[in-house]
């Protein structure tokens, strides 16, 4: 399953970066488990696992990505 | 609500336990620092800011206070203390700094301790206020039903603290009282001096407080007027500040002449302990002869817990390095 | 220990799991401080803990510091487990009274009837051009006052056994959070050191124990906070430079492991000392003192102070960085000691 930035997540003109993964590449998580930390101007907010599984991260952190970007997998 | 007889004559008693307490203190304190005054000398070194003439502030409003609740008292505590029941022995003790005083002589006369009676007394002006509402949080918290009673002077209510505390207390509701003791005189700066306007009381409304306000001195009027506070922060309305004039006879400490009072005001200076006597006898609670009697019996009591606290050892140097931390 | 899943974390959000576990464990741990309950905190200290624990739980307060660290010490004395959030450590100036003598002071003077289990969270320090009155560390004014135990951890594995270890303690203890450290994203990214693997289940670390960071022999660093990162940039440059720094970080002012540090500088003979905090009658100074009243003849040359040299804290960048306790300034303190 891709692990996207929600399309709602922020207003469409503005960029996020990832500050921090919390789960790492390879690790196995769980539906729910917030595994990703991702900051618009001053606002942090989770990103959750949509489900159980392995994932592979593919945006690091520091990486600027926009609403509805795929940064993982979960397989 | 007025008090009953019999907590009438408990009161008196009470009064009297505190009087004859601090007479004696005062005699012992004086009495090794002569001729040139140390204030480290003797018996009863430090500062003693003793209760002479506000005994009826602490009766008046401790009585009508029950097990779940919460006093924190000022530098000022000593008819506080007592009438809350704590241990005259103690208390004597712990002034005299001796090992079997209530901090075993950590505390000295300004910082008074019993868990048991939710008792403290602090000697930064004010801040028995943040602590007393936070006790009264904690009842609340833990569904207790107590409530937090603040005694401060009425100069302390100038302190930031006080201001802020009344606020959260408004705020959240707190079952709290603020009972303003004022003697007229923060130190030498009298009230008119120090504070813009003329009653205290009148500040509740800047916290959505109740503010009440008794000019007499006397017992059975601040126990009513407690009871009625007590009843309305109990109900949830919010805090109150009881303001309770009163007055300071030894000066703001033992060794302050009062100079800057003028003359007047001290010929006017009333004693709770006399008047409230005068009054049960009229009222026919008391006989002279039964008042004389509970005179003496508190006089051979305290003189006894007197003795008894001279005689009790000082504490081992050593102990002054532990009690920092629990473990 | 679990090192399930390999979770890694920074060290505002490992704090946050400490504090959140314990306010589910233990009925009578609440937060109270500014902008708490809906907003987190200023530093994200209390981020989503308001949605779970509710207003009543996560309380937000007005501001009025003295008032409240009064609140929190009553309340402790009464039976509950209070953790103020108090945003900035420069703001302990405002209420140092009802901090040093109420909450520090009632266990002592009451012979132990009293006990005050209050846990008081600090954001310390600065170096991001958050002005004079904003970016103090304040260690020094706070280790310095008895009974208080103080912990600055420099890394989230530290951040969250020492946040249950403060809020299970009887002790009032302060928890500082270096605000740079914390790895909250406005800050940057996250220094990588300062994040670290985290077990899912709680744990606690003891107060007095001492971390070497990385093992030496030529030079011992001890830093604090913020400075544990700056030291370890500048060991692991100086490495390839053919010189072995040995990095310890105390993690708890107060109680101070001395033992752990005289150990160290009696194997190395040489000693930089590195804290944010002002340099005189500071951290620096105690580490410095207590190693050579114990061991007056173990220098192979005199120890270095690398502190904030006594000035307010300029807002200018260029300004600023040069009064921090830099990796470059570590650096030149350690070239210094090995002359």
């Amino acid at each position: 399953m891709n692990v996207i930035i929600p399309e709602d997540m922020w207003e469409d003109d503005k960029e996020g970066v990832i500050v921090s993964w919390i789960y790492q590449d390879g690790a196995e998580v769980s539906e729910g488990d917030a595994i990703c930390e991702v900051i618009v101007e001053k606002i942090q907010s989770d990103i959750v696992a949509p489900a159980s599984g392995k994932l592979s991260i593919i945006s690091e952190a520091d990486d600027v990505v926009q609403l509805g970007q795929q940064i993982a997998t979960i397989s | 609500m007025l008090p009953d007889n019999e907590t009438r004559v408990q009161m008196y008693r009470t009064m009297l336990t505190s009087r004859h307490m601090d007479d004696r203190i005062m005699e012992l304190y004086y009495k090794d620092k002569t001729p040139v005054f140390d204030i480290a000398a003797g018996l009863i070194p430090g500062e003693i800011h003793s209760s002479h003439g506000q005994e009826a502030c602490a009766v008046g409003t401790v009585f009508v206070l029950g097990q779940e609740d919460w006093i924190t008292a000022t530098h000022r505590p000593h008819h506080t203390a007592i009438a809350r029941g704590l241990c005259v022995k103690k208390i004597l003790c712990e002034i005299m700094g001796k090992a079997n005083g209530l901090s075993a002589g950590r505390g000295g006369h300004m910082h008074l301790y019993s868990k048991e009676h939710k008792f403290s007394s602090s000697g930064i002006i004010a801040e028995g206020m943040g602590p007393a509402a936070g006790m009264a949080l904690a009842s609340r918290m833990q569904g207790k039903g107590g409530i937090g009673v603040c005694y401060l002077g009425e100069a302390a209510v100038n302190q930031g603290a006080f201001h802020e505390v009344m606020n959260m207390a408004g705020v959240y509701k707190l079952p709290f009282i603020c009972v303003i003791e004022d003697n007229n005189w923060g130190v030498s700066v009298s009230k008119a001096a120090s504070t813009a306007i003329a009653r205290n009381s009148d500040r509740a409304s800047s916290y959505n407080a109740l503010g009440l306000y008794v000019d007499s001195n006397d017992p059975d009027d601040i126990f009513n007027k407690m009871t009625e506070a007590t009843e309305y922060t109990r109900s949830g309305k919010g805090p109150v500040i009881l303001e309770l004039k009163t007055y300071r006879l030894q000066g703001h400490m033992l060794g302050d002449p009062q100079h800057y009072v003028p003359e007047e005001e001290k010929q006017a200076f009333r004693d709770c302990t006399i008047d409230y006597k005068n009054k049960l006898v009229e009222q026919g609670v008391l006989t002279e002869s039964e008042a004389d009697s509970i005179i003496a019996e508190v006089k051979k009591e305290v003189d006894e817990a007197v003795e008894f606290a001279i005689n009790s050892p000082l504490p081992d140097a050593k102990d002054a390095l532990t009690g920092n931390f629990v473990e | 220990m679990n090192m399930s899943n390999n979770r890694v974390l920074t060290m505002a959000r490992a704090g946050r799991e400490a504090v959140k576990w314990e306010m589910e464990n233990d009925k009578n741990v609440f937060m109270l401080g500014e902008d708490v309950y809906k907003f987190g905190g200023v530093f994200g200290t209390a981020d989503g803990l308001g949605e779970i624990f509710g207003a009543d739980r996560i309380l937000d307060t007005p501001i009025s510091e003295t008032g409240f660290i009064g609140l929190a010490t009553g309340a402790a004395i009464a039976g509950m487990k209070p953790i103020v959030e108090l945003a900035f450590a420069d703001f302990i100036g405002v209420c140092y009274s009802a901090i040093v003598n109420l909450a520090a002071k009632h266990h002592y003077l009451s012979n132990g009837e009293f006990k005050v289990p209050m846990v008081l969270m600090l954001g310390s320090g600065g170096g991001y051009n958050n002005g004079g009155q904003h970016s103090q560390a304040m260690h020094a004014c706070l280790a310095h006052m008895p009974g208080m135990k103080v912990v600055a951890p420099s890394n989230a594995y530290d951040a969250k056994g020492f946040m249950h270890a403060a809020v299970q303690s009887d002790d009032f203890v302060v928890y500082m959070g270096q605000k740079r450290t914390s790895g909250v994203g406005f800050f940057g990214s996250p220094i990588p050191d300062s994040m670290s693997e985290i077990p899912d289940e709680p744990y606690t670390l003891e107060f007095g124990v001492a971390r070497t960071v990385k093992e030496g022999t030529d030079v011992t660093v001890v830093a604090i906070s913020w400075a544990v990162h700056q030291a370890m940039d500048a060991a692991r440059e100086l490495e390839k430079e053919g010189i072995s720094v040995e990095v310890i970080d105390p993690r708890t002012l107060v109680p101070l492991d001395r033992d752990s540090i005289i150990k160290s500088v009696k194997k190395t003979g040489r000693l930089v000392v590195a804290d944010e905090d002002y340099q005189s009658y500071g951290f620096t100074s105690e580490v410095i003192a207590s190693v050579i009243e114990t061991e007056p003849n173990v220098f192979k040359s005199a120890p270095v102070r690398v502190a904030n040299p006594d000035t307010v804290i300029p807002y200018s960048r260029p300004m600023e960085q040069a009064v921090l306790p830099t990796s470059a300034r570590i650096k030149q303190a350690i070239l210094d000691v090995m002359k």
